[in-house]
C-alpha cells in the first residue's frame, strides 16, 4: 500500500473566542495548514476531507462537515464528519490516511473545530456530559471529570502514587505551554500552585484538569505519489493504530490503564517499525493528569506504576529523553474537543519540520500522537517520521 | 386468621428542632415537639416506604415471593395521580400479579391500609409513609415531620388483631389540602378540632370490646404532641400509655404513619397489649386491638444530623434552581422502564456460554464475548468500592443539579458487586453514588450495601434506583 505524508499543519490559537464564529475558526486553521505546505496547494486539489467534532454545543449537529468545508470553498468535495468524542482528530487523521492507502485519494485534508465557551452555564452542563457512558455512568451523576478521578482513585490505591505526582504533569505542561503562542492557558505553574489548587473532583484539582476550549486545526494528507508535488520535508504517517473500549468504566477489565490505548499503540508501533525507545517525542491526551500518567505506561514508555518516577526524575521534560508534550497538552495548549487531536499533529509536524519555536527539540526524527476517546472507549495513535533526519 | 410476624420503621437521619424553627420564625407551632425528621433531598415517601418494608420483611423472615397483597397508606405521594405502589412492588421484587392498594385523603389511611392487609388473603405487606407539609409559618409545617413503618402479616403470624371499631362523623375544616396545593392547612378552630379529635377517636374506641386497660401502649395518631394526650380521658387512658404509643415528639407529625410508627416503637420498648387508634379529618376513626406478643421488629428512626432552618429549606428544595435549561444526552423514560430490573433491584445476568456474571445484562459478554445470552441471576446487593470521587458544588451532570444543590457534593464510585455467593465470590461492577453520613467519606476498599432513593427527576418523572451506602464496619 502507499505511504502516506503530512504536507502542511496548522491551527488557529486555542483559547476562548466567544465572538468567532465555527467556520471562522475551521477558515483559519484551513489556512494556516495551506500556508504551511512548502510548495503550496489550491483548494481544488484536495480530493475529500474528514472533519472532527463533537456537537458545536448543539448549533449544527446534521451536516457540520460540509457546513464548514463549504464554507472554506471545498465545493463538491466528499466530506464526512467523524465523532469519537475527544478523540475524533485522531481518528480524523486514520480515516484520511485510510482514503489515501486505498487508492481513492491522493490529497485529504483532515481537519477539526469545536466551539464550548459561548454557551450559557445551563448548555455547557449538558455539552460536557455528552460523552461518557450516558446510561449507567451519568445517570449515576458521574461527570467526565468524575470518571477520571475514579481512575486516580483506583491508581492511587494502587501504586500509592500521590497528588504530587498527578500535579507534575500540570508543572511540565504549563512549562511547555508557556512557550507556546497557541496555547489556551500559556502560564507557568508551581508544583505548590498545582497541589493547592481547588479540587473539582476528589482526587483530581483545577490543575489535574485541562480547560474547555474554542479552536480548530487542520492537516494536509497526501499520497507518496503525488507528494513531491507539494514539498520537500517527508513526514511520514509511519503507522496508524486505532482500537476501542468499553465505554463505562465500571464495565472495564482495568481502571488504572486503557487497553484502547494500549492496543493503538501497539499497532501503530508495528507498522512503524519502531517500539517506544525509537521515539523522539510524544503528544500524548492529557485530558486530566492521570490521563498522561496512564498514557505513559499503555504507551509503553514505562511499566504500570512507574509513571510518576518519569516525572519525578524529568524523563518527560523537553530536555529529557522522551520529552512529552512539548505543545502544553490539552492541559495547557488547550482542548477543544474536536480539534484535539489533529492539533497533536500540527505539534509533531512543527517539530519534525523545525518550526516549533521555542519549543524545538533537536531534529527529531519519530513523534508519536495520543488521541483519547472519552475516558478510553476509542484510541487512535499515530507514529510520524521525519524521512530526512539521519539516525 | 391473618397475624402480624414482623414490623419495620424507619424515619430520615436529618432532624429540626423546634428551637432551630424558632430561631427562623420567632415562635414555634409544633406543640409538644421537640424536633422533626427531615426526608434527605433523594428521600420521599416511596423510598422511605421502602426502608421501611425491606426491615419488616427481613424481621418477619419473609421472602418477596410469599407477599400477595401490598398496601400502602400516605397523604403525601409523590404524585397525585399515578399509583407507586407498583414501583414499591418492584423495589421489593414481589411478584406483578400481587393485589397492590394504594389509600390516601386522611391520616388515617394508614391504619385502614392494615385493616386491607387484615382482610386479605395470603401474606400481605402494610406499608404507611408519609411527610406533610404546611404553610411556611403554621401549625402543620411546624409539627410535620417524616417517617415510614410497614407490618408484614402472614397466614400463622404472631400479632394477632383481636378486635376492631371504626366511626366517622362529619368534621368539615380541621386539616384539608386543596385541590393542586402542596399544602396542607386547616381553618384552627381550636375547641371544634379538639372535639372532632376526641369525639371520633373516643366512639371508634367504644366499639372495641370492654375498656383500654388492656393497654400498655395506645398508638394514638398525633398531629402534634399534645392533641393526643387530650384524648387520655375520653379513652380511659393514662398519659403514660399514649406516649409508650407515640413518635410525635422525636418525628414529628408524620400522619398516616403515626400510629404504625408508635405500634413499632411500642414493639421496641417491649408492650406487648396495644391499642391502635388512626384519625383522619373528614372525619373518621379506626381502633384496633393489637395483641402482638411474639412480633419481630426492625426500626431505625435515630436522627444523626441536625440541621438549620437554611439547611431546611435547602434540602426539602424550597430554594433551589430545579434541572437546568439546554438539551444533550437524554435517556428516554421508556428506555429507564427497560432497565427498571437492574435499577431496582439489581438483576444482574449470567452467560450461558461461559458463566461470567454481566451487569447490566445486555450485548456482549466482556469475558467470552457472546452476544446476548444471559440468564437472570439475583444478587444479594452487597459490594466492595473499587474507585470513587466526590462530585462537587457546581459540577455535577444537570440531571443531578437539583440533588446537589439539595445535598451538596456527592460520592460517585464504581461498586464491584457481589455475586449470587456473597463475598469473596465472583464480582461484577457497575457506577453508583455512595450515600454518606457525616464526616464519612468513600474510600477505595470500603464495603457498601444498596438501597433505593430518588435518582433525578426529569420532565417531571421521578428515576428511582439503587445507591449504595456504607456498611457500617
Amino acid at each position: 500500500m502507499r505511504d502516506v505524508y503530512v504536507i502542511g499543519a496548522g491551527q488557529t490559537p486555542f483559547g476562548s473566542f466567544p465572538d468567532r464564529g465555527y467556520r471562522d475558526l475551521f477558515a483559519e486553521a484551513y489556512t494556516a495548514a495551506r500556508d504551511s505546505v512548502e510548495d503550496g496547494i489550491e483548494t481544488d486539489e484536495i480530493d475529500e476531507a474528514v472533519v472532527a467534532n463533537l456537537g458545536v454545543g448543539g448549533r449544527q449537529l446534521g451536516l457540520s462537515a460540509p457546513a464548514v468545508t463549504e464554507h472554506v470553498g471545498l465545493h463538491n468535495v466528499p466530506c464526512s464528519r467523524i465523532e469519537n468524542a475527544c478523540g475524533a482528530g485522531g481518528f480524523a487523521v486514520r480515516q484520511g490516511v485510510q482514503a489515501i492507502k486505498s487508492g481513492m485519494a491522493d490529497v485529504v485534508l483532515a481537519g477539526g473545530f469545536e466551539i464550548m465557551t459561548d454557551m450559557s452555564g445551563d448548555v455547557t452542563k449538558y455539552w460536557l456530559g455528552v460523552s461518557g457512558e450516558t446510561e449507567w455512568e451519568r445517570l449515576t451523576g458521574t461527570t467526565f471529570s468524575g470518571v477520571y478521578a475514579q481512575m486516580a482513585s483506583a491508581y492511587m490505591e494502587k501504586y500509592d502514587a500521590t497528588k504530587e505526582d498527578l500535579s507534575r504533569v500540570a508543572v511540565k505542561n504549563h512549562a511547555n505551554g508557556a512557550k507556546n503562542p497557541k496555547a489556551h492557558l500559556g502560564f507557568e505553574c508551581s508544583l505548590e500552585d498545582a497541589v493547592s489548587a481547588p479540587a473539582v473532583a476528589d482526587p483530581l484539582n483545577l490543575y489535574h484538569c485541562c480547560p474547555t476550549s474554542d479552536g480548530a486545526a487542520a492537516v494536509l494528507l497526501a499520497s507518496g505519489d503525488v507528494v513531491d508535488q507539494y514539498t520537500d520535508e517527508r513526514v511520514r504517517v509511519a503507522g496508524s493504530g486505532a482500537a476501542s473500549e468499553r465505554v463505562g468504566l465500571a464495565e472495564r477489565d482495568s481502571y488504572t490503564g486503557i487497553s484502547a490505548s494500549q492496543e493503538a499503540g501497539r499497532r501503530a508501533y508495528d507498522r512503524a517499525g519502531i517500539g517506544p525507545d525509537g521515539l523522539d517525542f510524544a503528544e500524548v491526551h492529557d485530558c486530566f493528569a492521570i490521563a498522561e500518567l496512564i498514557a505513559y505506561e499503555d504507551l509503553g514508555f514505562c511499566d504500570p506504576g512507574e509513571a510518576p518516577r518519569l516525572l519525578r526524575e524529568g524523563v518527560t521534560d523537553p530536555d529529557g529523553d522522551l520529552p512529552v508534550n512539548t505543545s502544553g497538552g490539552l492541559k495547557s495548549k488547550g482542548h477543544p474537543i474536536g480539534a484535539t487531536g489533529t492539533g497533536q499533529v500540527v505539534e509533531a509536524f512543527d517539530q519534525l519540520t523545525g518550526q516549533a519555536g521555542d519549543r524545538q527539540l533537536e531534529a527529531p526524527k519519530y513523534g508519536l500522537t495520543h488521541n483519547v476517546g472519552g475516558s478510553g472507549g476509542a484510541t487512535a495513535v499515530h507514529v510520524f517520521e521525519n524521512e530526512g533526519v539521519a539516525r | 386468621m391473618t397475624g402480624i410476624e414482623g414490623v419495620g420503621a424507619y424515619a430520615p437521619r436529618y432532624r429540626l428542632t423546634a428551637e432551630a424553627v424558632k430561631d427562623a420564625w420567632g415562635q414555634f407551632h409544633g406543640a409538644g415537639i421537640t424536633e422533626t425528621a427531615v426526608p434527605a433531598g433523594d428521600e420521599d415517601t416511596l423510598t422511605m416506604a421502602y426502608e421501611a418494608a425491606d426491615r419488616a420483611l427481613e424481621a418477619g423472615d419473609v421472602a418477596p415471593e410469599e407477599v400477595t397483597h401490598l398496601s400502602l397508606g400516605t397523604t403525601t405521594p409523590p404524585y397525585e395521580e399515578e399509583a407507586v405502589t407498583a414501583r414499591l412492588a418492584s423495589f421489593l421484587d414481589f411478584s406483578e400479579d400481587i393485589e397492590t392498594r394504594q389509600l390516601s385523603g386522611s391520616t388515617r389511611a394508614g391504619v385502614d391500609a392494615l385493616v386491607a392487609g387484615l382482610e386479605a388473603d395470603g401474606t400481605a405487606l402494610v406499608v404507611a409513609s408519609d411527610a406533610p407539609r404546611g404553610a411556611p409559618d403554621d401549625e402543620v409545617e411546624h409539627a410535620g415531620g417524616a417517617g415510614a413503618a410497614a407490618l408484614v402479616l402472614t397466614p400463622d403470624g404472631p400479632g394477632a388483631v383481636t378486635d376492631r371499631g371504626e366511626h366517622v362523623s362529619p368534621f368539615p375544616g380541621i386539616r384539608f389540602r386543596p385541590r393542586g396545593s402542596a399544602e396542607t392547612t386547616g381553618l384552627g378552630v381550636t375547641d371544634y378540632d379538639r372535639s372532632a379529635f376526641t369525639e371520633t377517636v373516643a366512639a371508634a374506641a367504644d366499639d372495641l370490646e370492654g375498656d383500654l386497660a388492656f393497654a400498655d401502649a395506645v398508638c394514638l395518631q398525633s398531629p402534634n404532641g399534645k392533641l393526643p394526650y387530650r384524648a387520655a380521658g375520653a379513652l380511659g387512658v393514662d398519659s403514660g400509655a399514649l406516649q409508650a404509643g407515640t413518635t410525635v415528639h422525636d418525628l414529628g407529625d408524620t400522619a398516616t404513619a403515626s400510629t404504625l410508627l408508635g405500634l413499632a416503637s411500642a414493639l421496641e420498648d417491649g408492650h406487648d397489649d396495644l391499642a391502635v387508634i388512626g384519625y383522619g379529618s373528614g372525619g373518621g376513626a379506626t381502633a384496633l386491638r393489637v395483641d402482638a406478643g411474639g412480633v419481630a421488629v426492625e426500626a431505625d428512626l435515630e436522627g444523626e444530623a441536625e440541621l438549620s432552618y437554611g439547611e431546611y429549606m435547602r434540602i426539602r428544595g424550597d430554594v433551589t434552581p430545579g434541572e437546568p435549561e439546554g438539551g444533550g444526552a437524554y435517556v428516554s423514560v421508556p428506555s429507564w422502564k427497560r432497565t427498571i430490573p437492574q435499577r431496582h433491584r439489581l438483576v444482574a445476568g449470567r452467560c450461558t456460554e461461559c458463566g461470567a456474571l454481566a451487569f447490566p445484562p445486555e450485548g456482549a459478554c466482556t469475558e467470552c464475548g457472546a452476544l446476548d445470552s444471559f440468564e437472570d441471576v439475583d444478587l444479594p446487593g452487597t459490594g466492595t468500592v473499587e474507585a470513587a470521587t466526590i462530585i462537587g458544588q457546581g459540577g455535577a451532570p444537570p440531571e443531578f443539579v437539583e440533588q446537589q444543590a439539595r445535598e451538596g457534593a456527592f460520592v460517585s464510585a464504581v461498586v464491584a458487586l457481589d455475586g449470587p455467593g456473597g463475598e469473596d465470590d465472583e464480582t461484577v461492577s457497575t457506577p453508583t453514588q455512595v450515600l454518606t453520613g457525616e464526616d464519612e467519606s468513600v474510600e477505595v476498599g470500603d464495603r457498601v450495601e444498596a438501597t433505593i432513593r430518588r435518582i433525578y427527576t426529569q420532565e417531571g418523572v421521578t428515576r428511582y434506583g439503587f445507591k449504595m451506602r456504607l456498611v457500617e464496619a
